[in-house]
């Protein structure tokens, strides 16, 4: 009896996919932190579900009939294992792709490519994890570790800065120490010091007095948002101005808002992400921002500028789960249906759409990554709001993003 | 030579058969449906997709129960589980993804790993109590789960440790043949629960759970079998952490932080802890939880991890405050109720009566003395007891009667002097060394274990002298293993009928009238053959029939060739059953011959006697 009420119990969230008499309908799993960092799960889930059911509802015809889409989220509470587990339930479900935030990839892609099903990183950036040879079924559409690290070399080397590679000791820290060991290797004179800090530590200070005592004039840290809040906090509240770089952490609405009573320790903090415009201009992402916030609302940071109007966060991460169901749904007409996934996963690589900054996005053969290095720009804050900056060639090309209302 | 070990083998297989079919019932002919039905489903029903889920809520079950032999049977309040979950688990994944090991001696690591860590757990919280061990094992969760973090290059960090596909003679271990090894695991440890919780280990368990002092008192190697149950326990976990990780091909620091301890625990408390099907009743109630929680959860717009624990929470301060017994118990007793089992037959006792004292021997102590800290509990003392004699010990409250009484047990250790039992001195012996010895002490007439039945109660006792009474040949009731056990049942019964409480066999022993009860704790004392009873107030609060009816006892004891010291309040019992009587004041023997010597002695009359008479 007991069994059977397991089965019952564990059966209840057993789900096929929903079809009417014309329409199928295809499930697209997000598989997030939700439950631990509920600003990246909200950010992939909102983009996907934004290209996958925008108010009008996608429907795509093929020769094996007309599909839509639907987003299941998955919660991974940043645990590899429940991760992987919830591949394995999508995968049940029926899910024709897995968006996934990139923890457990390791061992759930293998589970995917025996089920045929495609999975895209939207938000990691960790080297090994995508790679066509070894790896046909994974795909990524986020900024790479490698490509942030280089760039950040790349911009500060020829500034003739000491930098202190500050790192935490979580995953994402130690992923992040690899990047910067290979991307400042051959500049070692450029790196005074190099510390790892706890992510738990309740005050940096000793940690930002070792960087100033080893001589440092700019600080590299990548870390967990509230990592970078806290290096701020120690750095500033010891008058120290030095100026500070970060990957896209940096500009996570906690780091604000743990800085709110101090919105000048924020200014000059320059981080490096995914390029949210591109040659063709703003429109492209405006239009994606304004279907964005006419769907989920207004990001609100919880901050306010000294006139006093309230920041808002742009969507930059959620174009890159919006453009991989844009791309998802045009490989599924290059396959002409959905009976053999096989033949998705190959005409992912085939295919590209036009993204929601304007650029091109798709993958090929050898290359699964869907965001180019080279995209990387940098911006800095002033007055809690971030513009890019104007030294990099890359950055000054690029316009700047409202971000008050 | 052959010949005859076969003949043997046949013989004791044939009547363990024997005995098998006598006690099938329709109960395990359900039992043993279910389980085939639960064996066939992956078969019949279209589980596939949702097998990996089953097959890790098995695994989890599998913990659960093993718990259960921690807390249910020890009355260990674990909130380790969790944690020796993820020592099997990581012992298996580092063996299996960084060491190459094949399945078997990566899971055999793994057991071993648990039930290392679950000793010396055990050894280190052996002597704490309840709460200490409580906020000791909780502690021990925080380390393992900080240690696994703290170390992302062995344990993998977010990415986990990533275990090759498991092979069992060249097939893959997929899903369904894991749940299939999980339903086989969790009946084997429902089994071996059911078969240890009413048999000596259990009933020794059950008893140092219930009353640690009175058990220690008739011999139980308290400390030995509450290791033993812990190191079990966490062995059970090893294995199902082991197992749960091939299952997952992964394996991540956080699926065994403090909430899974946690989790474990409450299932254990709500389902109940005492039938080891509650752990898995409770399990079931969390899920539930769980499910509500994530319906709940969408619907708010909130994770439903914090949902899950609220609920989870709130579910056992529900049971907590409707007495902790646990849901499935609480169920079954409203069943009984409105079902009522037709009355069972009761055992009857044998016509055999309590036997003579094989070896009788005095007991002596010379200078006995013990203090606390400044206070003088006992100094020098000297007694003789003889056998077939009861020598009763008087004084005032405070006088060191009940000091004397533990130091001859070996309750407590003495700061000089010494005590023999003909002529051998038992100083280096524990409490249990001198059970043995045949130096027996009871304790006072509340001490009973109220969750045992009367038999079970002097079972516990009867188990003193029982060999190849071993967990093993317990749970494979081996034919020696058999007669023990036989052996010993008609030993408590023989001491049940004595006292007179062979028509309450199956009563638990807190329904019992407190005259009964005493009784009780005579026939456990009187189970373990006992050459010295020692008797602390057994007559206290009894009317003058159930007096006399007890001093009939010990005069029947007496004449068996038992010697019995007797501390006693009630001087009229005592000018009705002692030959010799000894008066303590302020720690010192101030008196000590026959009854008449006594009562006269100036020194007796002022301190303890007044205007009473001997």
């Amino acid at each position: 009896m007991l069994l059977l009420l397991v089965f019952g119990a564990l059966a209840t969230g057993c789900g096929g996919d929903g079809a009417n008499e014309s329409t199928k309908t295809l499930l697209i799993a997000v598989n997030a932190p939700f439950s631990r960092t509920p600003y990246v799960g909200l950010t992939i889930a909102n983009g996907a579900e934004l290209a996958a059911t925008s108010s009008s509802g996608i429907v795509i015809n093929t020769k094996e009939g007309a599909f839509s889409f639907r987003i299941k989220r998955y919660d991974s509470g940043l645990s590899a294992r429940r991760a992987v587990a919830n591949v394995r339930r999508a995968i049940a479900d029926g899910a024709i792709a897995i968006i996934d935030e990139g923890t457990g990839i390791n061992a759930s892609w293998r589970i995917a490519n025996d089920a045929d099903t495609p999975i895209c990183i939207a938000f990691q950036g960790g080297k090994g994890l995508v790679d066509p040879n070894e790896r046909p079924n994974v795909f990524r559409i986020a900024p790479t570790d490698h490509g942030v690290a280089f760039r950040l070399a790349e911009y500060l080397i020829p500034k003739e800065r000491r930098i202190a590679l500050i790192v935490d000791d979580s995953d994402y820290g130690q992923q992040g120490r690899k990047a910067l060991d290979e991307a400042f290797e051959r500049n070692p004179e450029s790196v005074a010091v190099r510390l790892t800090v706890p992510t738990r530590a309740p005050d940096l200070a000793p940690e930002i007095l070792r960087a100033r005592r080893a001589h440092a004039s700019a600080l590299v840290v990548w870390a967990q948002p509230s990592v970078i809040a806290s290096v701020l906090a120690a750095a500033r509240g010891s008058g120290w101005d030095v100026p500070v770089f970060t990957p896209a952490a940096g500009e996570d609405p906690l780091v604000r808002q743990q800085l709110a009573n101090h919105p000048e320790w924020v200014d000059g903090l320059t981080f490096a992400t995914g390029r949210p415009t591109a040659e063709v201009g703003s429109v492209p992402f405006l239009s994606f921002q304004r279907l964005y916030e006419e769907r989920f609302g207004v990001q609100l940071v919880g901050v306010r500028i000294p006139a006093g109007a309230e920041v808002t966060q742009p969507p930059d991460y959620a174009m890159y789960s919006y453009d991989f169901v844009n791309v998802l749904v045009a490989a599924i007409q290059r396959a002409g249906g959905v009976k053999d996934r096989k033949k998705i996963i190959a005409a992912l690589e085939e295919v590209s759409v036009a993204g929601a900054n304007g650029d091109h996005r798709g993958f090929n053969e050898r290359n699964h990554d869907g965001v180019v290095d080279d995209d990387v720009y940098f911006a800095r804050f002033e007055d809690m709001t971030y513009k890019p900056v104007k030294d990099d060639p890359l950055s000054a090309t690029l316009t700047e993003i409202e971000q008050t209302r | 030579m052959t010949g005859a070990v076969l003949e043997q083998t046949h013989g004791a297989l044939t009547a363990g058969f024997r005995e098998a079919r006598a006690a099938w019932s329709l109960r395990a002919t359900i039992a043993a449906a279910i389980v085939a039905a639960a064996l066939l489903a992956p078969a019949v029903l279209p589980l596939s997709g949702r097998m990996p889920d089953i097959a890790a809520f098995v695994y989890l079950a599998v913990a659960a129960v093993g718990l259960a032999y921690a807390v249910g049977l020890a009355g260990i309040p674990s909130l380790g589980q969790g944690a020796f979950l993820g020592i099997g688990a990581f012992a298996e994944a580092i063996a299996r993804a960084k060491g190459g090991w094949p399945l078997l001696p990566a899971l055999l690591l793994g057991i071993g790993a648990a039930a290392a860590a679950g000793m010396l757990t055990g050894l280190a919280t052996g002597r704490l109590r309840s709460a200490f061990v409580a906020v000791s094992t909780w502690i021990l969760t925080w380390i393992v789960g900080l240690t696994l973090i703290s170390f992302p290059g062995i344990s993998g960090g977010a990415q986990g440790l990533v275990l090759p596909e498991a092979e069992v003679l060249g097939h893959p271990l997929g899903a369904t043949a894991h749940y299939e090894l999980g339903v086989a695991l969790l009946v084997l440890v429902i089994v071996g629960y059911l078969i240890v919780a009413p048999r000596a280990p259990g009933l020794a368990l059950a008893a140092a759970r219930e009353r640690s002092s009175a058990a220690v008192a008739l011999g139980v190697p308290v400390a030995r079998f509450r290791l033993g149950a812990f190191t079990t326990s966490a062995a059970i976990a090893g294995l199902a952490g082991a197992l749960g990780v091939e299952l997952a091909q992964v394996a991540d620091p956080s699926g065994y932080d403090a909430t899974l301890s946690f989790k474990l625990f409450v299932a254990v408390i709500l389902g109940g802890a005492r039938t080891p099907l509650g752990p898995v009743a409770g399990l079931l109630v969390i899920s539930a939880f769980s499910h509500a929680a994530e319906r709940v959860g969408a619907l708010r717009g909130l994770p439903p991890g914090r949902l899950e624990e609220m609920l989870t929470g709130y579910g056992l301060l529900l049971v907590l405050g409707l007495g902790g017994a646990g849901l499935l118990p609480a169920v079954l007793a409203s069943w009984r109720r409105f079902h009522r089992a037709p009355t069972r037959e009761r055992p009857s006792a044998p016509g055999e009566t309590l036997p003579k004292v094989e070896h009788p021997a005095p007991l002596t102590t010379r200078r006995l003395s013990k203090n606390f800290g400044s206070l003088v509990a006992l100094a020098e003392l000297d007694l003789e007891l003889s056998p077939g004699s009861v020598h009763a010990l008087i004084g005032p409250n405070g006088s060191g009667k009940t000091t004397a009484l533990k130091l001859v047990v070996g309750d407590l250790r003495p700061d000089r002097g010494s005590v023999a039992v003909g002529g051998q001195a038992l100083d280096d012996l524990t409490t249990r060394g001198r059970a043995l010895e045949g130096i027996v002490g009871t304790q006072q007439t509340t001490e009973v274990f109220a969750d045992l039945t009367v038999l079970e109660s002097v079972l516990v006792g009867a188990g003193l002298r029982r060999s190849h009474a071993g967990i093993f040949r317990t749970l494979f009731a081996t034919p020696k293993a058999r007669r023990g056990a036989a052996a010993v049942r008609r030993k408590a019964l023989s001491a049940i009928q004595f006292v007179g409480l062979e028509g309450e066999l199956d009563r638990p022993s807190s329904e019992l009238s407190a005259h009964e009860q005493r009784l009780l704790m005579l026939a456990s004392g009187l189970a373990t053959e006992p050459r010295v009873l020692l008797l602390d107030e057994p007559a206290a609060g009894a009317g003058p029939a159930e007096l006399e009816h007890l001093a009939d006892l010990l005069d029947r004891l007496r004449q068996k060739g038992l010697g019995l010291l007797v501390i006693e309040h009630n001087l009229r019992f005592v000018r009705r059953i002692a030959d010799r009587v000894s008066v303590l004041e302020a720690g010192r023997l101030i008196a000590s011959g026959s009854l008449a010597e006594v009562a006269s002695d100036p020194a007796v009359r002022t301190a303890y006697l007044g205007r009473q008479r001997l």
